[in-house]
């Protein structure tokens, strides 16, 4: 449960990391906003890094429990 | 014979034995008419030409190894045996192994079944869903240990290895295999956390593909609310499934990797977003910078400068005019100076003394007049020439 908390953060630290960058880049901010901005930034982006160089391939294989198709033909 | 009287049933069991007994293996070929899979499992269908027509028989379990789904209007060949069946007093096949007539056959069903799929919408480009970009979660429909899954894998630890692969394993080859993979399809649809699924299959042979180009799987993809990208066979392949799902990767591999974003590229992605908000915000900062000197320099700003500078300008010459006048001043006394001492200098004492006048000076004070003038004591004349000290009382000295 808590990897799945983990992966799905990675893509919204991602989507946030592009924002940010999208906000900078419009200028329309104040200097203590954009350093805000920029730590944040930089936290997200470490964090991203580090989970993806970390990651571990997951495999699940998943049981069959409908056997509902196969009444039609049996 | 003829003077032998048979009851219905006797007459029939001869039939059979010699019906049974010559055609127990035959091989004909033929067009599929009243095609029925039966609820139970069993295949109903006659067989045709312009002339005749016979009623077959497939039992389930014999019909798993048939890997298509006859239809209507399908030239095939079938192996079978003839049997009676007394009470109807019928014959009919009952077929073994069931083969298209042709390769043409198949494609023909293949045309058919896509030119009614393609009427029902089922490849509309519109309703084709969009595909994730960084699918955290991919459902795999395959054939579990299949060469296919394992490459699928690998690309996925080596490229993506953040993404979590849910396997729903199915056949993809039989009689069933249809069936199967749509049966897989629906299991991962009713999972809410699978983001894409994809439907696979190794290279093969056109009849080990043909499970997906059944009607069943087409629809099982159709129907997926969870997008589905198809990567079957190789590159050439081109199945019903891959006109009916959302994206049509050229194989297994392919299909993987269009899902995973490369690890690597990821990473430079990343970095690139740290230098782009490092240059931003340090643009920022100098942009506020030159902001602050602009207004530093502006002349609003500048002015209490510039009266400063033009005051203590003024101060100078102010000083410079005043240590003029101050010298001029001093001059001017000095030479007054001058001209008084040079004055005086004609009243000087030793000109007065030199015409015959005497000084004369008592307890080293000049004596002026008479009445100071003390007889009794000691008194020093001074003349032009020289001094003379006269001396009056000794005593008075000690």
């Amino acid at each position: 449960m808590k990897k799945k908390t983990n992966q799905s953060s990675f893509k919204t630290d991602l989507q946030r990391l592009e924002e940010i960058s999208i906000i900078l880049d419009s200028g329309e901010i104040d200097l203590e906003d954009a350093i805000a901005l920029y730590e944040e930034g930089m936290l997200l982006s470490k964090k991203c890094l580090t989970t993806l160089s970390e990651a571990e391939l997951k495999v699940t294989e998943l049981k069959s429990k409908i056997d509902v198709t196969d009444d039609n033909n049996f | 014979m003829s003077e032998t009287t048979l009851t219905v049933s006797e007459i029939t069991r001869l039939i059979k034995q010699e019906l049974e007994g010559n055609f127990s293996a035959v091989s004909v070929v033929g067009e599929i008419s009243n095609f029925k899979a039966h609820s139970s499992g069993h295949w109903y269908f006659t067989l045709k030409d312009s002339d005749a027509q016979i009623s077959c028989t497939m039992w389930r379990g014999v019909n798993n190894y048939v890997f298509f789904s006859p239809q209507d209007g399908m030239k095939v060949t079938i192996i079978g045996r003839i049997t009676v069946y007394p009470p109807r007093g019928n014959y009919q096949i009952e077929v073994r192994a069931m083969q298209p007539a042709g390769v043409g056959e198949l494609q023909l069903a293949f045309e058919k079944l896509k030119e009614k799929l393609q009427r029902e919408g089922l490849f509309d480009q519109e309703r084709k869903k969009e595909i994730p970009e960084f699918p955290m979660k991919i459902g795999i429909v395959t054939s579990i240990g299949a060469a296919a899954l394992k490459d699928m894998i690998s690309v996925a630890t080596r490229r993506f290895p953040l993404t979590e692969l849910l396997i729903a394993p199915c056949t993809v080859q039989g009689s069933n295999a249809a069936e199967s993979i749509a049966a897989a399809i629906k299991l991962l649809n009713y999972r809410n956390d699978v983001e894409v699924i994809i439907v696979a299959r190794g290279g093969g042979s056109l009849e080990d593909l043909w499970a997906f180009n059944e009607e069943v799987v087409a629809y099982a993809i159709y129907k997926s609310k969870i997008p589905v990208v198809t990567g079957i066979g190789h590159e050439i392949d081109f199945t019903i499934a891959d006109f009916v799902a959302d994206y049509r990767a050229a194989t297994p591999t392919a299909a993987m990797e269009i899902l995973t974003p490369e690890k690597q590229e990821l990473e430079n992605l990343i970095r690139n977003y740290d230098d782009e908000i490092t240059e931003k915000v340090f643009e920022k900062i100098d942009g506020l910078k030159e902001q602050v000197a602009s207004i530093v320099n502006s002349y609003g700003f500048r002015s209490p400068i510039d009266m400063l500078k033009l005051y203590s300008q003024q101060v100078d010459t102010g000083l410079y005019k005043l240590n003029q006048s101050v010298e001029k001043y001093l001059n001017y006394q000095k030479n007054r100076t001058a001209l008084v001492t040079s004055k005086l200098s004609s009243h000087d004492v030793q000109k007065t003394l030199s015409k015959g006048f005497v000084l004369v000076k008592q307890e080293d004070k000049f004596v002026t007049r008479a009445k100071k003038f003390q007889t009794a004591k000691s008194h020093t004349l001074i003349f032009y020439d020289d001094k003379i000290h006269i001396n009056k009382n000794y005593e008075e000295k000690n």
